[in-house]
């Protein structure tokens, strides 16, 4: 319909926030998954570290069950994948039932397979599943509005992560020029001191691993959502 | 239809995937649930439907009469064709709404009438749902499913399409609307039937809002959007019950009503479907009344028939119902959903005297009715048809006229000794296919 309250605004950003955070942490923990294989025991420590979240777990193995497939773990990939679904299935009106569906099918693969012992093999379906969502986005959402929220969630949450997990200077660049193009597009009131300040940190070349703090403070504050 | 039984599972998947659930809380916890699908349809014969078709849209005619009236000059009360017992002490009766008079004069807009078909092929009503009857998005969704894994099925059957559900209710929403856009208004996801709400809103091009999406000013509804722009509400198609919808005219602590909403709706400047108050109506104590409501408004013969139903408040009701409790099922007026309904030949000595008490204590509380003997309807249960017992909802539209969906919800028991069929205790459902020819 496209008429968007400020309750589906905050369902809209978040929703993109969720299914990047699913993404992008997939992705990048299949390249540590790979790394663990030769590493001593207690090297997720790093990974939590990076991310900030709470190192709750007891061994390297007891780590990949819990961080991806715990509903109970409020860090979890697949705890990450409820709020993304939570915010979706309240949108249908918004997104169609077609682009809703691969959130459904993306939490079906977590419900299905918490007992495998081969995750990366499943979890591809995954991000295939996501990947497809973001296509369906485009072409089911009439909403330029919707989807534009949508996609600074997606671009905020991807630069946090990027920031975290020690990416590429140019790869960051790129990811913030598409979500400051993103939220010129919206009306959404966004933060124009932080953006400003990111922005400098941005052209000069900010070494992102000693600013990153200060790089999250603002990133985490420019859309003024709920 | 072979090849849809066969693909029972991959239709399930299917609508798994679009996410047909419904929720229900077990231990003060909220769970989604699939609602199961069987493949095998109740089929309604071209002949059958023109009867029901003829016969439902005389019942809700006269049932939109009757609420007319009713809030208005009383005169089938005055004229005792109903008792004043069963119209003002009804708890679906509500005097707020008294003298509002609501937009075309609709006040059932979509009718949820609950049938079943006896093994001798007679259809019987068994309840009238007036107030806002859930269950038309599964069939319509099913069927897009369906054709979709057996076109063969549907160019060898003349199935009647039933995926005009959607229009028809735009139709009446459009019809009824006062100026504004359309809104279904749902009291959140924890809602049992979420699903539907959502699904009918995409489906209608309606906008979902809750209720920290309207508010009133100046006596107009309007909806709120996040540039701080507000958009007039013209008609509001409200998925939460009478008692939460307007904290000042009902219950004061609804944290899910629109403050001041009834006075929108008093003045005329917004329309509630279906209206606040229609339970006067379809209380299971007025069902009883409705053949003689369509004698008194339309001066007809009722063409469908009500199950034999007996009332206690009546003296030589009561004293057959005591006397053959035992072969009776007895309702609680004030129960819905497959609640607080007992069949007496499954209660022990004991229960039985406890029960005869009881109706002769709170007559007015309870109806009895003759138990029918339903006809079956096979199901799928592990790869093995079997029969089980089925309901029809059918849904009547009142807009410019008043339709009925060539469709229905066809729910089952999968418990092989019940008769009760709600999803919410466990039932599952079936598409209706009506024929053509």
């Amino acid at each position: 319909m496209g008429i968007i309250s400020v309750e589906k605004l905050d369902h809209l950003y978040w929703l993109g926030r969720y299914t990047e955070r699913v993404y992008t942490t997939l992705r990048n923990f299949f390249r540590f998954f790979d790394q663990l294989i030769d590493q001593p025991e207690g090297y997720y420590k790093k990974y939590c570290e990076r991310l900030n979240i709470p190192d709750i777990y007891t061994s390297n193995h007891q780590f990949v069950g819990s961080y991806i497939f715990d509903q109970n773990n409020p860090d979890s990939v697949y705890a990450n994948m409820m709020r993304a679904y939570d915010n979706a299935v309240v949108l249908r009106d918004e997104l169609s039932s077609n682009v809703l569906s691969y959130i459904h099918l993306s939490l079906d693969v977590f419900e299905k397979e918490k007992a495998t012992t081969a995750p990366l093999l499943e979890l591809q379906q995954v991000i295939d599943y996501i990947l497809a969502f973001w296509g369906c986005v485009d072409d089911y959402v009439d909403s330029e509005d919707c989807r534009n929220i949508m996609k600074c969630g997606k671009y905020v949450e991807r630069i946090d992560l990027y920031i975290r997990l020690n990416y590429y200077t140019k790869d960051i660049e790129k990811e913030f020029s598409k979500l400051v193009n993103r939220i010129y597009k919206t009306h959404m009131c966004y933060n124009m001191e932080n953006l400003d300040r990111l922005t400098e940190m941005v052209n000069r070349k900010s070494d992102w691993k000693e600013d990153y703090r200060e790089a999250l403070s603002y990133l985490g504050n420019i859309i003024e959502v709920r | 239809m072979r090849e849809l039984i066969d693909h029972t599972d991959g239709i399930n998947r299917l609508l798994s995937r679009y996410g047909v659930k419904f929720g229900l809380y077990k231990n003060g916890t909220f769970h989604e649930q699939l609602f199961p699908f069987d493949a095998i349809p109740r089929v309604i014969t071209h002949e059958d439907f023109a009867k029901l078709e003829k016969g439902l849209i005389q019942r809700v005619d006269a049932l939109n009469l009757f609420l007319k009236d009713v809030y208005g000059k009383k005169q089938i009360v005055k004229d005792k064709v109903v008792p004043e017992e069963f119209v003002f002490s009804s708890s679906g009766y509500l005097p707020q709404c008294e003298g509002i008079v609501p937009p075309k004069d609709i006040y059932s807009h979509i009718s949820g009438i609950d049938l079943v078909q006896a093994k001798d092929g007679e259809w019987y009503i068994l309840e009238d749902n007036l107030r806002i009857p859930s269950g038309a998005s599964y069939p319509l969704i099913a069927r897009e499913i369906c054709r979709r894994v057996s076109p063969e099925t549907f160019t060898k059957t003349p199935v009647v399409d039933n995926r005009n559900y959607n229009k028809l209710l735009k139709e009446m929403m459009d019809y009824v609307n006062v100026g504004g856009i359309p809104v279904i208004m749902t009291p959140g996801r924890y809602n049992a039937a979420y699903f539907e709400h959502s699904y009918l809103a995409e489906r209608t091009d309606s906008v979902l809002a809750m209720c920290t999406d309207l508010f009133v000013e100046k006596n107009y509804l309007y909806y709120r959007d996040y540039r701080g722009e507000k958009k007039r509400v013209g008609v509001i198609y409200r998925r939460i019950s009478d008692d939460y919808l307007d904290p000042m005219t009902f219950l004061p602590e609804s944290l899910i009503g629109v403050p001041n909403i009834m006075d929108v709706y008093r003045s005329g400047n917004v329309a509630i479907v279906n209206a606040p108050g229609n339970g006067a109506a379809d209380d299971k104590g007025i069902y009883y009344f409705v053949p003689k409501m369509i004698r008194y408004y339309l001066d007809q013969e009722p063409i469908l028939k009500n199950a034999p139903t007996y009332l206690p408040f009546y003296e030589e009701d009561r004293k057959y119902v005591l006397d053959n409790l035992e072969n009776l099922v007895v309702k609680d007026v004030a129960e819905a959903g497959g609640y607080g309904v007992v069949f007496g030949s499954e209660l022990s000595k004991e229960k039985l005297e406890q029960m005869k008490e009881l109706i002769q204590k709170e007559s007015r509380r309870f109806i009895a009715q003759e138990v029918i003997d339903f006809l079956d309807m096979d199901i799928m249960d592990k790869g093995v048809r079997v029969p089980r017992k089925a309901d029809l909802r059918a849904f009547v539209l009142s807009g410019e006229t008043t339709k009925v969906w060539a469709s229905g919800l066809t729910r089952f028991s999968r418990n092989p000794d019940s008769f009760v069929v709600n999803s919410s205790q466990g039932g599952g459902f079936k598409d209706t296919w009506v024929l053509s020819r």
